[in-house]
Parts: C-alpha cells; sequence; structure tokens
C-alpha cells in the first residue's frame, strides 16, 4: 500500500491519504470534468486501506465548493468511514469550512445528518 | 459577423442585464475559466459569500449539464446537431442574480426534464432536501451526472426554474433554462 497523493487543479482539489498515520485530507475546489472518474481510484484506495488498517483515521476536509458529482462522490467516501466506525475503528471527520459563508456550513452539516461517526464542523476565518 | 452589428450586439446585452456571457462549444477548460471569471466578477459585487456561491453553482451545475448531454449524445453515436455548442449567460435583473443556459436536446429527453422540474416546482423547501436526500441515495445513472443538479439548483433559487422549449425539427429542440438567484 502507498501513500496516495493527487495534485489539485482548479477544478479537483489536491488528496493527501497518508496510510501510515491514518490521516486523510483534501483540500480546494471539487467539479471535476467526471467526478466518478476522478473519485473512483480514491475510493477503492479506501476502501483497500480499511480492510488493511486498524489504527485510528482523521480525515481533513477543506473544500470551499463541491459540485453535485462530487457531493455523491463524498457521500460514499463517509459511508465507507461510517462503516469502518460501526465496525469499531476510530474514525473522526474534521470539516473545516469558511465561517462567513452560511452555505459552506450547511453542507457540512448536511452530511453530518447521513452519518453517526464524529464529525466536527470548523469554522475557519478565510481571505476573500 | 458585420461589424455595424457590434454595437446593437452591445446594446442588446445591456438592455437584457447581461454580464457575461458565452455562445459556443463548451470544454472542461472553458467551463474552468469562465467559472473563475464569474467568481472574480462576484467577488467585486456587493453580495455575501453565500450568494456568491450559489450563483457558481448554478453557473457550474448548467455548464457541466449541457457538456455531459453532449458527451452522452457524442458516446451514443449521434452526430445529427452540434449537441456541445451551447450558451450560458449571467445577468442581473434589479437585484437578482439570472443563470441561463441553452442547448440542443432530444425532444424525448426535454419531456423527462420538463417532467422533473415540474415535479421540483411543486416542493418546498424541505421537499427539496428530501429529494436531493433521496437522490444522491440513489445508484448514478449511466453518464457523468449525479442527477442531482436540477435540484441542487431548485434549493438554491428564490422562485422556481423557469424553462422555454424552441423547436428546431420534429426531433429537437432548443432547451433554455434559467434560474433566479
Amino acid at each position: 500500500m502507498n501513500t496516495l497523493h493527487i495534485a489539485g487543479t482548479k477544478s479537483s482539489p489536491e488528496i493527501l491519504f497518508d496510510h501510515t498515520t491514518g490521516v486523510l485530507s483534501m483540500s480546494g475546489e471539487s467539479y471535476p470534468e467526471n467526478s466518478f472518474e476522478f473519485y473512483g481510484p480514491v475510493v477503492s484506495w479506501l476502501s483497500g486501506f480499511l480492510k488493511a488498517h486498524n489504527g485510528p483515521v482523521t480525515f481533513n476536509i477543506h473544500l470551499s465548493y463541491l459540485n453535485t458529482g462530487s457531493t455523491k462522490c463524498m457521500m460514499d467516501i463517509l459511508d465507507l468511514l461510517e462503516e469502518a466506525f460501526l465496525a469499531g475503528v476510530q474514525v473522526v471527520v474534521n470539516w473545516y469550512c469558511d465561517e462567513e459563508n452560511d452555505r459552506a456550513v450547511e453542507t457540512a452539516e448536511e452530511f453530518k445528518e447521513e452519518i453517526t461517526l464524529p464529525f466536527a464542523i470548523i469554522p475557519i476565518s478565510e481571505a476573500p | 459577423m458585420e461589424l455595424r452589428n457590434l454595437h446593437a450586439l452591445k446594446e442588446t446585452y445591456s438592455s437584457e442585464g447581461i454580464l457575461i456571457c458565452f455562445a459556443g462549444p463548451f470544454s472542461h477548460s472553458i467551463i474552468e475559466e469562465l467559472g473563475n471569471a464569474v467568481k472574480r466578477y462576484l467577488e467585486a459585487e456587493q453580495m455575501t459569500k453565500a450568494s456568491l456561491m450559489d450563483v457558481f453553482s448554478v453557473f457550474i451545475e448548467q455548464t457541466q449539464n449541457v457538456r455531459n448531454y453532449a458527451e452522452q449524445m457524442a458516446g451514443a453515436g449521434n452526430r445529427e446537431m452540434d449537441f456541445n455548442s451551447g450558451i450560458v449567460v449571467i445577468g442581473k435583473n434589479g437585484d437578482r442574480y439570472e443563470v441561463s443556459s441553452g442547448n440542443i436536446v432530444a425532444r424525448t429527453d426535454i419531456r423527462d426534464a420538463v417532467a422533473r422540474l415540474d415535479t421540483l416546482k411543486g416542493l418546498d423547501k424541505q421537499g427539496l432536501k428530501a429529494a436531493y436526500k433521496e437522490q444522491m441515495r440513489k445508484e448514478p445513472r449511466p453518464g457523468k451526472g449525479a442527477g442531482l443538479g436540477l435540484i441542487d439548483m431548485s434549493r438554491r433559487t428564490s422562485q422556481p426554474l423557469e424553462y422555454c422549449i424552441t423547436e428546431i425539427d420534429g426531433r429537437y429542440s432548443f432547451f433554455s433554462l434559467k434560474a433566479i438567484l
């Protein structure tokens, strides 16, 4: 198993999933040309990782925008983490969002409603 | 075009309240570049970050819908029309922003879209949220989309999405969609 690193672009986030520490991070914007194609390898890496990993997992998300295709893929990622959490793995989600953007906070809250694992919504101050 | 018509075109833009318009083939990089331009334009306006995100988001969903439909038709080997050639317009009417897009769509597909739009029209905020969550849990249909675009746009607008159908021939029409934010 290798660390998963995908460089960010204008329309796709930087992804850094470290299998040694269990810290998974995503940041940037997410409206790739084909969300399923972009997130497919991410979902399969995560699925393989969760089968082999027993330690704690921290998922840090800092996305200023997700289109609907990415939202659907994010739900798949969170469902995998929820499954691991229900099986006894220690999982924490830290969702960072711009404190001045109500809509971004709402998006985070709607994901949180779908799952039961510890999910912190962390408002931060962002330069305009 | 005739150079002397350029002024008239500019006047039409002004009278229609058009801020940004693109007509032609939609590629992913054009969507990215226009998206950036839209964001920068709106950042200079007096608006909240949430409203800016709503306009940007509707712009992305509309343009990606056009692009995805064109890809779907190309994938099916349909070259009868230039499906990738669309138009997207961002305008301002009073203190409301309007995001509109138009493209050529098969009349059978328009029937489906209209049925979905009419269903969404009857839903309130809670109903739209429930529809969004239900669709999010469905297996995606073939193609690139999650089937969430129209619901997402409806949730961000202040009134139901408007549409207009201009017949081209027996099989195809030009489908226009407007979101008022």
